[in-house]
């Protein structure tokens, strides 16, 4: 058996590189269906390596390298988000209608290309990025109510309206389809 | 029974335990409950399926960059300590970056060429993105850089495990070019190949790969390094003998 990597302390800079040869694929679609925007997902993976290799001395050997890095650049896809638009989850009690689409968000809703895609792009961020936490990452409640500094009940009503909306569009979708 | 709470109960999240233990009873025992929870069940599951889109290959080719540099930084030895001012070791080395800075101006003046880029030794000097440009040109660029490639991983010492890993990484990098000029080229197998050995080179670079592991592994990269070579060199041959 081939002894291919170091398995004690930190992740060695060829775990890094098998990982993004494996995994950022996936990094790079979770942060786009957060952003919606192609430069700022690439930007957040890239901090998140970067700050994965700087903090690599805090990795826990029993996770998943791919795992923990994922969750980081979902962390900086946020908070890529909130520095480019600021106040961006502010009017998170108040139900938005969607905001008119950009070039950007149009070209990743085309490059996600999927049915899930187009359905959330009716819908306003906050919604769009509670419900991307709960049904895509499986973040908990109360870690979204954290990340946004808000209590659940607030969280409850963002994602039970992007459910709702979704729920009509895909309907909708489905018999323009049949 | 309202939808959003059938949410919550998907979810398995935001429900206290008698909530969730309501919620099954009405599912029990109520048909409508039932057909809207599993009508809302079937479309949230709907929801996650197929979305993820391949990274392009320059970006992920920055990220493995971001990552050597960022262990390079960290390999540089910080070789004076702060707030330690030499006078005597400012003057000196003022006196020859000056000295030096005229010779190479003077140099470039008396050539009238550029100043010549220094390249890892035994390395290709062939530019992939340029020679795409040529097929021929490519295909010869290509060999250079197997050959060189070939050349440095039989060459590869196992005495100095920093030395083999920066020259694995330089080989990485080198091949990750070729492998794009190689799609760029519509040579989609070569590329093809040329990914599949970043594998076996990355685990050559891991450090603590026993020297045994390590020599069967530049064995076997040897082994198809000569492989792709002589494929290469047959089909230039063809190539030559149609025209």
């Amino acid at each position: 058996m081939v002894a291919v990597l170091n398995r004690q302390g930190a992740p060695t800079q060829a775990e890094f590189h098998e990982v993004i040869s494996r995994s950022s694929g996936r990094w790079f679609s979770a942060c786009l269906k957060i952003t919606r925007n192609r430069d700022l997902a690439e930007d957040a993976v890239q901090d998140a390596l970067l700050s994965a290799w700087d903090k690599r001395q805090q990795f826990d050997r029993s996770a998943k390298l791919d795992t923990w890095i994922h969750r980081i650049a979902i962390n900086a896809a946020l908070q890529l988000l909130r520095k480019g638009r600021p106040g961006v989850f502010e009017p998170l009690e108040i139900e938005v209608e969607s905001s008119t689409p950009t070039p950007d968000s149009i070209r990743a809703d085309e490059e996600l290309g999927q049915s899930l895609s187009i359905a959330m792009s009716h819908l306003s961020e906050i919604e769009r990025v509670c419900f991307v936490l709960k049904h895509l990452e499986q973040w908990r409640l109360k870690e979204i109510a954290a990340e946004f500094d808000t209590n659940i009940g607030t969280v409850k009503q963002a994602i039970f309206r992007a459910v709702r909306k979704l729920r009509v569009r895909m309907v909708s979708l489905q018999s323009e389809i049949l | 029974m309202n939808d959003d709470t059938l949410v919550l109960y998907y979810y398995d999240d935001g429900l206290s335990n008698q909530e969730r233990r309501d919620v099954e009873a009405a599912i029990a025992a109520d048909e409508s409950v039932r057909a809207r929870y599993e009508e809302l069940r079937l479309q949230l599951d709907q929801l996650d399926t197929g979305s993820d889109v391949a990274a392009p290959t320059h970006m992920v080719q920055r990220w493995h960059d971001s990552i050597d540099r960022a262990a390079q930084r960290e390999r540089v030895p910080v070789r004076s300590k702060p707030g330690q001012f030499n006078a005597m070791s400012f003057f000196w080395g003022a006196a020859v970056s000056a000295a030096l800075a005229v010779g190479i101006g003077i140099g470039v003046i008396m050539s009238g060429s550029p100043v010549p880029v220094e390249l890892a030794p035994n390395y290709a000097l062939v530019d992939p993105e340029t020679s795409s440009v040529v097929p021929g040109a490519f295909a010869r660029g290509m060999q250079v850089h197997l050959r060189d490639t070939q050349r440095n991983i039989v060459a590869l010492s196992g005495d100095n495990r920093e030395d083999r890993t920066l020259l694995v990484m330089r080989i990485i990098q080198q091949n990750r070019l070729f492998e794009r000029a190689a799609e760029q080229n519509d040579s989609a197998g070569l590329a093809r190949v040329l990914r599949a050995f970043e594998p076996i080179l990355l685990r050559l670079a891991a450090d603590d790969i026993a020297p045994e592991d390590a020599d069967a592994l530049r064995r076997q990269l040897a082994f198809e390094l000569n492989v792709m070579l002589t494929k290469l060199e047959r089909d230039t041959s063809k190539e030559t003998h149609k025209t």
